[in-house]
């Protein structure tokens, strides 16, 4: 948007959709946040040294977020092609590129942490409900099933992701925090749009809402298992281990899923 | 190869990309800058601007469906990532040709229609040949015919396009000064990360030589419509406005008929097409003229 344009707030619905999902809307996001940054985090953050069972820990959890954000690579760019316009193709663009960002930003961090072959680690130590749910999220794509796709992508996987990286960013070593951050700043604006457009399909067609009813309740458990691990991997109690579980639940209920 | 691919990191695409060519623009081209107002107020020249900007647009939709396409189907996670960029950059230039056409007075709600009369029916049927390629998650005949093929014909007619509208109409010509920058990489892509792919696979030369063949020949026949169907040369000689002498290939294109410059387009991406399929072991295959 122009300089010197309307808030964008004050924009018609579908000139309101036309913006926010352009890639002029995206590039003026990210310039904001990702302005001077060198693999996801500032030059000037300093590395704090890990104990060696705590870099271990951290390693399986990157290794974990992988297959989170491969999963979300793989859906996103398998949404494109059945998008049901442009302007939902061009937003899913930008959505492909920051997850290949993510990929790229937590296989680096795995190197900073001394890990030779970041792929092979990710095979060896990654979560098998995560692998699981990343199987049935490329099912539901290669299906053509929109709503579901985009509710498996957009809501459940980027809602669980925003959960973990909030999280997980409060307590971790100045590095990852600030890359977590900035990653969860991307998420923010996929939900947006997982919410946006589900939220206007479900209203034209609620006969919609049980099918997706269906889809969460098979996919919360998945989720539910990862989280498990993830929380176990990251040493937290069961009482913050519980939080997060229902930090998941309440996010994906904000934006009409309840159980 | 790991080295070579650091070199089409996201970190790198930002840094050059968002960060660098495109700093400061919007839709591509300088803030403020507008279609020249021949372009609004002549029906011919209208007219003509819109369908070759269509063609434009076409062209895109199908690189983005194929970028976006090809990352599921790739062997490593690092042409993933380059690929993610590519899918973002093809976006975009969806994006900015499609906003010149709005520019160019086109109603949102009449995008589809307009696209739908004015897209050349031979563009579409090399559109299908490379996303069946696609659709099959074949990556070395996809990357071939999405890197090589398609993107080293929008490189040479961006480029002809640019050199046509520097002078005349610098808002078009930023435009596509941008995507010029991208498709050079695209097209670098293709050549380095396919060449050691097709040592691997030397089973899938065959079929990789007859989708280059295809291609190219509903590209000439694209080609050939688009330069032996157009009124605008004749229109601008009507209205008594000098054409622009800018210089492409060492011709003058103020100078050149329709069916010189179609000749000179067609045997400049041609002579791209071999010089580069060389280069990653594929043998050239001519095609046959429309």
């Amino acid at each position: 948007m122009p300089a010197g344009s309307p808030d964008i707030h004050d924009l018609e619905p579908q000139a309101f959709l036309e913006e926010v999902h352009s890639f002029e809307f995206w590039f003026q996001a990210v310039e904001g946040y990702l302005s001077g940054t060198t693999w996801g985090h500032r030059p000037d953050v300093s590395e704090q040294p890990l104990p060696d069972d705590e870099r271990e820990r951290l390693i399986t959890v990157f290794c974990n977020y992988c297959v989170g954000e491969t999963a979300a690579l793989e859906g996103a760019s398998g949404l494109i092609a059945i998008a049901p316009n442009h302007l939902a193709k061009v937003f899913l663009s930008t959505q492909v590129a920051d997850e290949g960002r993510h990929l790229e930003v937590f296989y680096r961090r795995m190197r900073d942490l001394r890990v030779v072959d970041p792929e092979l680690e990710v095979e060896r130590r990654a979560s098998r409900s995560l692998q699981l749910f990343r199987r049935r999220l490329l099912e539901l794509v290669a299906g053509r099933d929109w709503e579901a796709a985009i509710f498996a992508q957009n809501v459940i996987l980027e809602s669980l992701e925003f959960a973990v990286f909030h999280d997980h960013a409060r307590t971790a070593d100045p590095v990852t925090g600030d890359v977590l951050r900035r990653v969860i700043k991307d998420e923010r604006r996929h939900i947006g749009f997982g919410e946006n457009e589900l939220g206007r399909r479900l209203a034209n067609a609620p006969h919609i809402r049980a099918r997706i009813g269906q889809i969460k309740k098979e996919l919360d458990r998945l989720v539910l298992d990862a989280l498990e691990e993830t929380a176990r991997h990251l040493a937290l109690a069961r009482s913050d281990q519980d939080r997060l579980g229902r930090a998941y639940l309440e996010s994906v209920e904000r934006l009409g899923f309840g159980p | 190869m790991a080295d070579f691919l650091s070199a089409y990191s996201i970190q790198t695409w930002l840094e050059s990309c968002p960060q660098g060519y495109l700093e400061g623009t919007l839709y591509g081209h300088a803030p403020g800058e507008e279609e020249i107002p021949l372009l609004r107020e002549n029906s011919v020249l209208h007219e003509d601007a819109i369908r070759t900007t269509v063609q434009l647009v076409v062209g895109e939709r199908c690189a983005l469906a194929a970028s976006s396409g090809l990352i599921n189907a790739a062997p490593d996670e690092a042409s993933r990532r380059f690929l993610a960029t590519q899918t973002l950059d093809e976006a975009r230039h969806v994006e900015i040709f499609t906003q010149r056409l709005y520019d160019l007075g086109i109603q949102k709600a009449d995008l589809e229609s307009t696209i739908k009369h004015h897209a050349n029916p031979n563009l579409v049927k090399f559109a299908e040949i490379l996303l069946e390629k696609v659709d099959r998650k074949q990556f070395v005949a996809g990357v071939v015919g999405q890197n090589i093929v398609l993107e080293g014909m929008a490189f040479t007619v961006f480029e002809m396009m640019h050199a046509l509208n520097a002078e005349t109409n610098p808002k078009f010509a930023h435009t596509l000064s941008g995507t010029i920058a991208d498709e050079r990489r695209h097209v670098g892509f293709g050549e380095n990360r396919i060449g050691s792919l097709i040592k691997e696979h030397p089973e899938e030369r065959p079929a990789i030589e007859r989708m280059q063949r295809d291609m190219s020949y509903f590209m000439l026949a694209t080609f050939a419509d688009a330069f032996r169907d157009t009124r605008a040369f004749d229109e601008l000689t009507r209205i008594g406005q000098e054409r622009s002498h800018s210089r492409y290939q060492g011709a003058d294109l103020g100078v050149l008929e329709p069916e010189e410059m179609e000749s000179l387009l067609a045997d400049t991406v041609l002579k791209e097409f071999k010089l580069r399929l060389g280069r990653i072991g594929i043998e050239y295959q001519t095609p046959p003229r429309p």
